[in-house]
């Protein structure tokens, strides 16, 4: 096409916005002349690039636009790291983490010692070597071992009330803001009921009503009284779509409400739902750890940041500090890094907000 | 006007009642009844039943709750089931501390966050505006226990070690011991514990009151007024600040009820005897008396709260009708 090269000088970034609202008008008064076409296109640098799509789709921008942020892209990669150790780690250490060595309570942290390793030729060095990197605890179990296992859990809590929250918050939140009415009615008077209360005394009350907990109670409990944020979320959207003129457009073509929610509206939807279910994770981590902390999560053995820090508080005054320093780091490092990509995610898919 | 404050004070009282209702149905549905946990090997099965019938415990909740919904009507929380002290009487004792803590903290951290905040924003993308930010991260992502613990190894252990016994502060509660209750003992035991609550709010309101600044600062007034040829100085914070502190101020409006609910962990590490200690309690306890006045009289404030906030609106706001 003629205006090709006018196209090719521009950097692709801002294309995916400004395209959505005056694509139509402007396509339609190009579509006259071939000569008037390339007048408007020389004119108006938007215009030409309006009139033809660009080809690198919004989910691509977006893509690009986060690895251009720098310590998001930097968390992802802490991120993965820790969910990869977390998921791969302990398969290899098995029982590692409730193995208790009673003639080596309270090891110190970074101890090393030379180990002869054998190498294939027949030849072999020495390499510095640890038995347990990050110590034992007082009753000699590897630290190390018991960080991995406990990410486990804190990282299982979080992904799966979060997607509690999307299932039980994304249904409701869509059916009040498409159909309205009294589903719409009751669910704001129920998110009125559940914000008055104070949430984690909730949470406490029902958790310790369990008893012993497991993984099971625990994420049932948190999803069921924090799904309301995405539910409130998912209901905006869906009133403002439902308005939308494509979404009339939709209707007037006669497609189903099945297809215009799933078709239309939940894709459209889904850019501020991603990012509050981002942020809403390090929120459950922080709050199973913290239940952990007054003795409400997974019970010991079975380790998990939050518990570990409630045992290991009773060692702070024989001075084993590290033992509460390691899931006290892993927690702040993990929730940072999330909180930073739930951020660099909502600048790479609204860059308006910016 | 008076209608709608009719008509929202009437939403309030039902929204109350359906809370009270849900909250009361799932205490009773959990599984566990009162006086299981922590028994004494020693107590009777018998005993225990018969405790349960005398407080109706063994009927479903569905034929307790009107009974203690009439109380409520009539201004009784009821009992605790530890100590058969009334509700009321353990809530009114222990609200004061929860907010002479947090109160003091709230004024701390916004005396801190308000002119960072500021600062950050009018000086965007200096080296105190990204070490602001860098640290408010931080601080966002730090839970408070983690401080807290931090807090409590640092100020009482280390500093104790450093200093060889003569400086340090103190660990638990609110007073020496009972015979100190001079404000200067109060004080110092308040160190600890608001500057663990002081640092987490800090860094949500500076972040707030920047993003608030920063939106301000862009606006057209704004610009008219740096056109017009005002100082800065004048500009910033007789014009802009004035408009970006409103959001902040309903923040923190809705954030006051919480207040009675107390900060649970931060009262449980530096064993403050607030609100929180004492819900955490009951909760273990399976106290639900206790619990439901807790979360009632928090409810309660929130509906308050939320309705003179947006009276407060409709009188500053003239746009703004019902």
């Amino acid at each position: 096409m003629a205006d090709q090269p006018l196209k090719e000088g521009r950097p692709p970034s801002t294309s995916g916005y400004t395209s959505v609202l005056g694509g139509a008008k402007v396509a339609g008064a190009l579509n006259a002349e071939g000569v008037l076409r390339r007048q408007a296109a020389s004119e108006d640098l938007v215009v030409a690039e309006l009139a033809e799509p660009s080809e690198v789709g919004f989910w691509r921008l977006a893509v690009a636009r986060f690895l251009h942020h720098r310590a998001a892209t930097a968390s992802l990669v802490i991120l993965v790291f820790i969910i990869v150790t977390a998921v791969i780690v302990p398969v290899f250490q098995r029982d590692l983490y409730r193995i208790q060595d009673y003639t080596h309570p309270y090891g110190a942290p970074f101890q090393f010692h030379s180990r002869v390793v054998a190498l294939p030729a027949g030849l072999s060095i020495p390499i510095p070597w640890s038995d347990h990197l990050f110590g034992t605890d007082g009753l000699g179990s590897d630290e190390m071992a018991r960080l991995i296992r406990g990410g486990r859990v804190s990282l299982t809590v979080g992904l799966l009330a979060m997607l509690g929250y999307i299932i039980i918050g994304g249904v409701l939140g869509a059916l009040a803001g498409y159909y309205g009415g009294w589903i719409d009615n009751a669910l704001m008077r129920m998110t009125d009921v559940i914000i008055a209360m104070p949430f984690i005394l909730v949470v406490i009350a029902v958790t310790a009503a369990f008893g012993g907990v497991s993984l099971t109670v625990l994420v049932v409990v948190i999803a069921l009284l924090g799904w309301f944020e995405i539910g409130r979320l998912m209901r905006a959207q869906f009133l403002v779509l439902r308005e939308s003129e494509f979404v009339q457009a939709a209707r007037a073509l006669g497609a189903s409400d099945f297809r215009i929610i799933f078709r239309h509206i939940i894709p459209n939807s889904l850019a501020p739902i991603i990012v509050s279910a981002t942020l809403g994770v390090s929120g459950i981590i922080l709050l199973e750890a913290a239940l952990g902390f007054l003795g409400l999560s997974i019970p010991p053995p079975e380790p998990s940041w939050g518990n570990m820090l409630s045992t290991y508080e009773e060692d702070v005054l024989r001075g084993t500090a590290y033992l509460i320093a390691f899931p006290a780091t892993a927690l702040v490092i993990t929730a940072l890094c999330i909180n930073l990509v739930g951020d660099g995610i909502r600048d790479a898919l609204d860059p308006r907000q910016r | 006007m008076t209608f709608y404050v009719i008509r929202r004070v009437f939403i309030g009282i039902l929204l109350l009642v359906f809370m009270s209702a849900a909250f009361f149905a799932l205490t009773r549905i959990t599984p566990g009844p009162p006086f299981s946990t922590g028994e004494n090997p020693r107590a009777h099965q018998e005993l225990i039943t018969r405790r349960l019938h005398n407080l109706g415990l063994d009927k479903p909740w569905y034929q307790q709750y009107p009974a203690y919904l009439n109380a409520l009507v009539h201004g009784s929380l009821g009992d605790s089931y530890v100590n058969d002290q009334p509700v009321s009487k353990l809530l009114m004792e222990r609200v004061p501390n929860s907010v002479l803590l947090l109160g003091v903290s709230l004024i701390v951290s916004l005396l801190i966050a308000i002119p960072l905040g500021v600062f950050a924003a009018t000086h965007q993308y200096s080296k105190l505006d990204t070490t602001t930010s860098v640290m408010s991260y931080v601080g966002i992502s730090v839970p408070a226990f983690v401080l807290g613990i931090f807090l409590l190894i640092a100020g009482a252990v280390w500093l104790r070690h450093l200093t060889g016994g003569s400086f340090y502060f103190p660990l638990f509660g609110m007073h020496t011991n009972a015979a100190t209750t001079d404000l200067g003992d109060l004080a110092w035991h308040m160190v600890l514990p608001v500057t663990s609550l002081s640092i987490l709010s800090i860094a949500g309101f500076s972040r707030f009151m920047r993003a608030s600044m920063l939106e301000v600062l862009h606006q057209d007034y704004v610009r008219t007024a740096k056109a017009k040829g005002l100082p800065a100085r004048a500009v910033n914070y007789k014009h802009a600040l004035r408009n970006a502190i409103l959001p902040i101020v309903t923040l923190v409006a809705l954030q006051t009820p919480q207040f009675v609910s107390g900060a649970i962990i931060t009262e449980g590490i530096f064993s403050w005897p607030g609100m929180g200690l004492l819900a955490f309690q009951a909760a273990l306890d399976r106290d639900y008396p206790v619990i439901l006045g807790v979360v009632m009289l928090t409810a309660a404030l929130t509906v308050l709260f939320n309705l003179f906030a947006d009276i407060a609106y409709a009188v500053v706001d003239p746009r703004i009708r019902y």
